[in-house]
């Protein structure tokens, strides 16, 4: 018993570790058609639309600290419902209507990515 | 009496034949000039995926007589100015604003032809253009429009992905914008704006179309 233990610890990482795995082309095709003209094709928070009279930064989705403080509901629902919803700006729309739930499940993934974080969990 | 009516209905032929036949000329020059390379005359909308709409080389125009307003079109077609602060499908590079330019009389036909080009979803006579309250709110504070759209705003211009609503009231046909709100599949089943029917009451949409349609 005692040696399969490391055994399943390493069965268990290496699962884990697959699931941690690049999301695929078509969720960054995504992001970069609805999200990056705000958020930027790197997830900076510098899409075009951000110019310098623009009301409210857009996340930058590779800073981990600001992205830790979410969790993956967290996210899920300010993208499905808009920034208000989390009391943020409304300049984050609502996909809700516009994006499949597993549109944004994938889109969750890929931002944890970006911040290369686990986020608050939950 | 009877010469009368049958001079009103050869009258009334006529003038629909003129009007057919400039746009079946405007038909002719519009493939002579090659427009329909980057623009599709043929509806319903044909976009699946992101990769279409991607690949597409500029508006779709199936629609254009339900979206636009002639005076307005024949205008630009003769000095065609950037409607979008960004070259066609790029978040990177500026509009080249090298659009082909018409002649007067090509730019008529072509006109008469585009405006041929209607869409039964779209109701007319439901949007009277009015700066309202209501409408201006939802645009500039409650809803995300301004941060993609450049608009007549006072402090904040507004975003660059999107078309520019300056002069939106004498470019787009009011009722069009209500229904792109509301049957936003039936127009692009695939774009970059969110969906907002749904998430807008029916009254809001008709609010914020009748705004827009306000833009000088
Ligand atoms: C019109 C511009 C715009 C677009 C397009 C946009 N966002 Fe945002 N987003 C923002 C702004 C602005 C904020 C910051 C709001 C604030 O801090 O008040 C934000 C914040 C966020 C946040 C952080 C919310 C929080 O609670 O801190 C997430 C997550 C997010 N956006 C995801 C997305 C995704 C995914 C997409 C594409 C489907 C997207 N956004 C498209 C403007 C946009
Ligand atoms: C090389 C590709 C190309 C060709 C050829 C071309 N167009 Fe365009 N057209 C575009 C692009 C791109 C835009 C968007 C321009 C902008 O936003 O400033 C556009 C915009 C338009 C618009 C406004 C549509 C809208 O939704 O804003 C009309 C009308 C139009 N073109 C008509 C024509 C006609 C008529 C011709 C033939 C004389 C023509 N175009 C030839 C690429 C093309
Ligand atoms: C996330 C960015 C974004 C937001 C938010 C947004 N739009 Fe748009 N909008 C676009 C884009 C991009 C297009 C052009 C779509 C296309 O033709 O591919 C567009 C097209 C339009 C058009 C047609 C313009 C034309 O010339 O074809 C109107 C009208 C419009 N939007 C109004 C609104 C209103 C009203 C709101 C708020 C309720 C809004 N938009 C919110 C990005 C946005």
């Amino acid at each position: 018993m005692q040696k399969l233990l490391p055994l399943a610890a390493l069965l268990v990482f290496g699962l884990s570790g697959g699931m941690a795995q690049a999301v695929d082309e078509g969720t960054k095709q995504t992001f970069n058609f609805y999200c990056a003209q705000c958020h930027g094709t790197g997830g900076k928070g510098d899409g075009p639309n951000v110019t310098d009279d623009f009301p409210v930064n857009p996340r930058n989705f590779t800073k981990k600290d600001e992205m830790n403080k979410l969790t993956n509901a967290d996210i899920k629902n300010v993208i499905l419902k808009g920034g208000p919803v989390a009391s943020k700006s409304p300049m984050m729309p609502p996909w809700g209507k516009t994006l499949s739930a597993e549109e944004i499940d994938s889109l969750v993934v890929y931002l944890r990515e970006l911040c290369q974080c686990e986020g608050k969990q939950e | 009496m009877r010469i009368a009516v049958i001079v009103l209905i050869g009258t009334v032929l006529a003038m629909l034949t003129t009007a057919s036949v400039r746009a079946a000329a405007g038909e002719q020059a519009f493939s002579a000039n090659k427009c329909g390379e980057c623009h599709v005359t043929q509806g319903p909308a044909q976009e699946k995926t992101i990769a279409d709409q991607l690949a597409k080389k500029g508006p779709e125009l199936w629609y254009a007589g339900s979206k636009f307003q002639q005076p307005w079109l024949e205008q630009w077609l003769q000095d065609p100015k950037p409607i979008r602060p960004l070259k066609y499908n790029s978040l990177s590079e500026e509009n080249p604003g090298d659009h082909p330019k018409l002649a007067a009389g090509d730019a008529a036909s072509i006109t008469e032809y585009l405006m041929s080009l209607t869409s039964a979803d779209v109701e007319v006579g439901v949007i009277k253009p009015k700066k309202n309250p209501k409408g201006r709110l939802i645009f500039v504070k409650k809803m995300p429009c301004s941060g993609c759209h450049q608009f007549p705003g006072k402090k904040f211009k507004g975003g660059r992905s999107a078309p520019s609503l300056h002069g939106a009231g004498k470019r787009l046909n009011p009722d069009w914008i209500y229904a792109y709100l509301k049957k936003t599949r039936v127009f692009k089943p695939i774009r970059m704006m969110p969906i907002f029917d749904g998430i807008l009451r029916d009254k809001d949409m008709k609010s914020v179309a009748a705004y827009v349609a306000s833009f000088k």
